[in-house]
């Protein structure tokens, strides 16, 4: 009986402040797509750096055609210049660095070029010619990169030593840029809709003034008087958390899964199944900010 | 000393209500008892106390200092989370009827079950007759602005006392109704009494008390000034000499406070 009251309270509630309501369910739809967006970010660096971690650390280009590096002033390199270079490679001084390491022809490279830019026209202007030869080291541990990079640019036959992580890490720091702006529109989007529940709690119980006098005058628990306002916070929150967690996973499944993964066919990029394991964080986030700040209104606005 | 506690309904010890430290107190040493099964009158000019005479029963307020005794439990020590305990003893009826405009008679009524978690089906047996100690059967589908003034102070009656409580306590129940209405009012929380609940009326409504010739507690400026059994009203604006006489009647003894000087600080209070 006091549930089903509970309820019918929450509905005349709901109904009465409809347009409070919807702004509510609005902001705070908004501000936790941008929690989640920026929680997104960190689980694709996560999988990149998972993913691309093991597989690509060091790659030592060799001269080719047009290379104009200092190395290259002798011309492409030649087998005897490879040979030594993948001797040096298995001397013990380099070997107690690297787990192994492997070469990559230019056919090779050109395949995975191919492969990687399978639908870009950009395949069809170049020649396996261009792209350098490598060797493609798997470090022990990747922060001994200098190492390798001190022993080997020098080498004669060598165009450069590359860390790919490096590219790596330069990007990731760009996308951990990019959550930290997340985080802080989040966050004042965070504020806003404290506010505007806090508002709107306050406007309820305001209006329903009336019946919370009587409540108190024949005995209404706290309980009852309270729970249908915090309630009424709690659900608008939540289904504006809802919606952010779908539109989080429509833009990974659609964007990332169906758009970008095409594009770049490489690199591997959270599914939308990892990004329903935000919606429950999300979720909570929302009723407990509406919970307290609907708590902290009716304890100056309602009472008992 | 506990005995007479707990035979006193509604015991206040000394009680003084100060709201704004700049003013004179709403209620200033008040001593009184009202016994279980009681019907009291609590009079006075407005200003002088009835409303915070029965806010602190209800412990909407608390008391300056002295204590308010309920059923012998002193509401200064119940703890927040019991005070809606409290409160569903006592029934509580304004001038203002304070009815939900949207909810027929019926469910006006059932409003403070519900709020306490009764069963429909006790809901459905209790509301109709409840309505019907009050007179109003065949209204349940009422909305209250289909009824009379008389009626839905009627319907106010029957949502205080629907949970039963011992005390109903009533402020200015009548002060909105003509007198003949108002006489019917008096015979529904009459009836209330008869039945064994407490009935405490805040009025200034001179010919029902005069009428009902019941306990009438007369306050000024927040004093006892006179507690009579089956009594009279005096006159809204007493003077020295009158008070003096009604006190001779009754025989009673009266507090000395408000004796001295009481015309003109009724009149600076106005
Ligand atoms: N909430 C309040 N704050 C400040 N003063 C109050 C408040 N309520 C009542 N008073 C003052 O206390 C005195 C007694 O008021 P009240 O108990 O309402 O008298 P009555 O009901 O007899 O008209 C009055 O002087 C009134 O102005
Ligand atoms: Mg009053």
């Amino acid at each position: 009986m006091r549930l089903a009251f509970i309820l019918s309270e929450i509905g005349s509630g709901l109904r009465r402040n409809l347009s409070m309501v919807v702004s509510v369910i609005l902001v705070t739809f908004v501000s936790l797509t941008f929690v989640g967006a920026a929680g997104m970010l960190q689980m694709q660096i996560n999988q990149m750096k998972g993913y691309w971690y093991d597989k690509v650390q060091v790659a030592i280009f060799l001269c080719s055609e047009g290379s104009t590096a200092a190395g290259c002033a002798g011309g492409p390199v030649t087998s005897e210049q490879q040979e030594s270079l993948n001797t040096l490679l298995e001397s013990p001084a380099v070997a107690q660095y690297i787990n192994d390491f492997q070469f990559e022809s230019k056919e090779e490279a050109y395949k995975h070029f191919k492969d990687q830019f399978s639908n870009s026209p950009i395949v069809d202007s170049v020649t396996p010619d261009q792209l350098p030869a490598s060797f493609r080291i798997n470090m022990k541990d990747p922060q001994k990169y200098e190492i390798i990079s001190e022993t080997f640019s020098s080498q004669p036959g060598v165009e450069t030593v590359i860390d790919q992580r490096q590219l790596l890490e330069r990007l990731f720091s760009v996308m951990n840029g990019a959550s930290l702006v997340a985080v802080s529109i989040a966050g004042v989007m965070i504020v806003c809709a404290i506010l505007l529940i806090a508002t709107t709690i306050r406007l309820s119980a305001f209006s329903r003034r009336r019946e919370t006098g009587i409540m108190r005058l024949v005995g209404a628990s706290k309980t009852v008087i309270q729970l249908p306002f915090i309630l009424e916070g709690v659900i608008a929150a939540v289904i504006g958390a809802a919606l952010a967690s779908a539109t989080l996973w429509a833009v990974s499944h659609f964007f990332l899964g169906e758009f970008m993964s095409r594009q770049y066919p490489d690199t591997a990029f959270i599914s939308s199944g990892q990004t329903l394991i935000l919606a429950p964080a999300l979720l909570i986030l929302g009723a407990s900010l509406a919970g307290i700040s609907s708590l902290l209104t009716l304890r100056r606005y309602l009472r008992v | 000393m506990p005995c007479r506690v707990l035979r006193a309904m509604i015991r206040f010890e000394n009680v003084t209500k100060v709201y704004d430290q700049t003013t004179r107190p709403a209620l200033d040493s008040v001593n009184l008892e009202i016994d279980r099964g009681e019907f009291a009158f609590l009079v006075g000019a407005s200003g002088s106390g009835k409303s915070t005479f029965l806010r602190l029963v209800l412990k909407e307020d608390r008391a300056t200092s002295g204590a308010v005794y309920v059923a012998g439990q002193n509401v200064a020590k119940i703890s927040s989370w019991r005070v809606p305990r409290l409160r569903r003893g006592i029934g509580v009826v304004f001038q203002d009827f304070r009815l939900l405009p949207q909810k027929n008679v019926f469910a006006n009524v059932a409003f403070a079950m519900q709020v306490i978690g009764k069963s429909r089906s006790v809901i459905r047996d209790t509301v109709p007759e409840v309505l019907k100690t009050v007179g109003l059967e065949g209204k349940e589908h009422r909305m209250p602005h289909e009824l009379s003034g008389g009626e839905q102070q009627r319907v106010a009656i029957a949502r205080a006392v629907v949970n039963r409580p011992g005390i109903l306590l009533a402020d200015e129940p009548t002060g909105n109704l003509d007198p003949t209405t108002s006489m019917g009012i008096m015979g529904v929380l009459d009836k209330i009494n008869q039945n064994g609940t407490t009935v405490v009326m805040a009025t200034h409504d001179d010919d029902i008390v005069n009428e009902m010739r019941k306990r009438v507690v007369e306050l000024r400026n927040g004093v006892v000034i006179r507690d009579e059994a089956k009594a009279l009203y005096t006159s809204m604006i007493p003077v020295v000499g009158q008070s003096r006489r009604l006190k001779d009647a009754s025989g009673r003894e009266n507090p000395e406070t408000g004796v001295p000087g009481d015309g003109r600080e009724g009149e600076a209070q106005r």
